[in-house]
């Protein structure tokens, strides 16, 4: 069975190449355009990894991330930020809030692929 | 009151409601000035987002067009008997190498179909910066009293100076710091 991946940025070229790459190796990808959406999505499906931008309006990546550790079923589902910051301050608090990995824009697709085959096997 | 008083009392009041009229006017004028760059920022970014919605409609048919054609040549291949005519063969050969670097090429224009938003993101920082300034630079006009000529002009350097340090500090940090369209850093925690 294909493992279900939410990818979440509010910008809708990124996440038709977020999903065109997924979904050419062969994930289900849900797709949100932002935290609140994210959060919504992530309540209703069954998720085998998050990845997600952080400069969003409504909510940001952080604190998407914040609010989807608190959930159980989300302790431990790898969640990657995609995000063109690249400060080590905000690295700091990505790691903090219980972040898996970071992803630089603009992303390379073998390389986002190897990443997640990493993160979810 | 007498007349000559009241003449000059309405004299003083007709001055004041000039310079504050002047004053309102040269307020609207840096509004209007910083509207007129933060509409133009945003007929940028509508442009730039339009060029990017086009070019992901092009590149998902021209991405669908290559599925088609590889599988074509896989059929015709495994069509094509064991003893075809050399050329054929070859022909076929060439064009799955066509096939194949059409979809590295693909590849490649998905890293690179990102720059739209870069862009976004940078224009709405650089939006933000001149709203910042204009507000800095408005607060300054309605504290100052150059007007009235009390103030020696490096007061009035100082005073743009402050405003636009203030609105340095209010401003966000730098989104995008990317100069090219290079993949970005990886790091898994």
């Amino acid at each position: 069975m294909a493992k279900t991946i939410l990818a979440v940025d509010d910008s809708a070229s990124i996440r038709q190449m977020v999903a065109f790459t997924l979904k050419g190796a062969g994930y289900e990808v849900i797709q949100a355009v932002d935290g609140e959406d994210a959060l919504e999505k992530a309540n209703q499906h069954t998720v085998n990894l998050v990845l997600t931008d952080i400069n969003m309006p409504r909510m940001d990546g952080l604190k998407l991330l914040a609010l989807l550790r608190k959930l159980s079923n989300y302790k431990t589902v790898p969640i990657l930020m995609l995000t063109t910051e690249s400060s080590d301050d905000i690295k700091a608090k990505g790691r903090a809030a219980g972040a898996t990995g970071w992803l630089v824009k603009p992303f390379d697709p073998k390389r986002l692929l190897e990443v997640i085959a990493k993160v979810i096997g | 009151m007498t007349e000559m008083q009241s003449n000059i009392d309405n004299q003083f009041t007709d001055e004041m409601n000039s310079e504050n009229s002047d004053h309102a006017l040269c307020n609207a004028e840096v509004d209007e000035y910083f509207m007129n760059i933060k509409s133009e920022l945003g007929q940028v970014d509508r442009l730039i987002s339009d060029a990017v919605n086009n070019l992901v409609i092009n590149f998902h048919y021209i991405s669908k067009l290559t599925k088609t054609h590889h599988e074509m040549v896989l059929v015709i291949e495994k069509m094509a008997s064991p003893e075809a005519s050399k050329p054929i063969l070859e022909l076929l050969d060439k064009q799955m190498n066509i096939a194949d670097k059409i979809e590295q090429e693909l590849e490649m224009a998905i890293t690179s179909l990102q720059f739209g938003d870069l862009v976004t993101q940078l224009l709405a920082h650089t939006t933000h910066q001149v709203e910042m300034l204009n507000m800095e630079l408005q607060r300054v006009d309605r504290e100052d009293n150059w007007r009235n000529g009390k103030t020696a002009l490096h007061t009035i350097h100082e005073g743009i100076t402050k405003a636009v340090n203030i609105a340095k500090t209010k401003n966000n940090r730098k989104p995008v710091v990317q100069q090219g369209m290079q993949m970005g850093d990886v790091e898994l925690f």
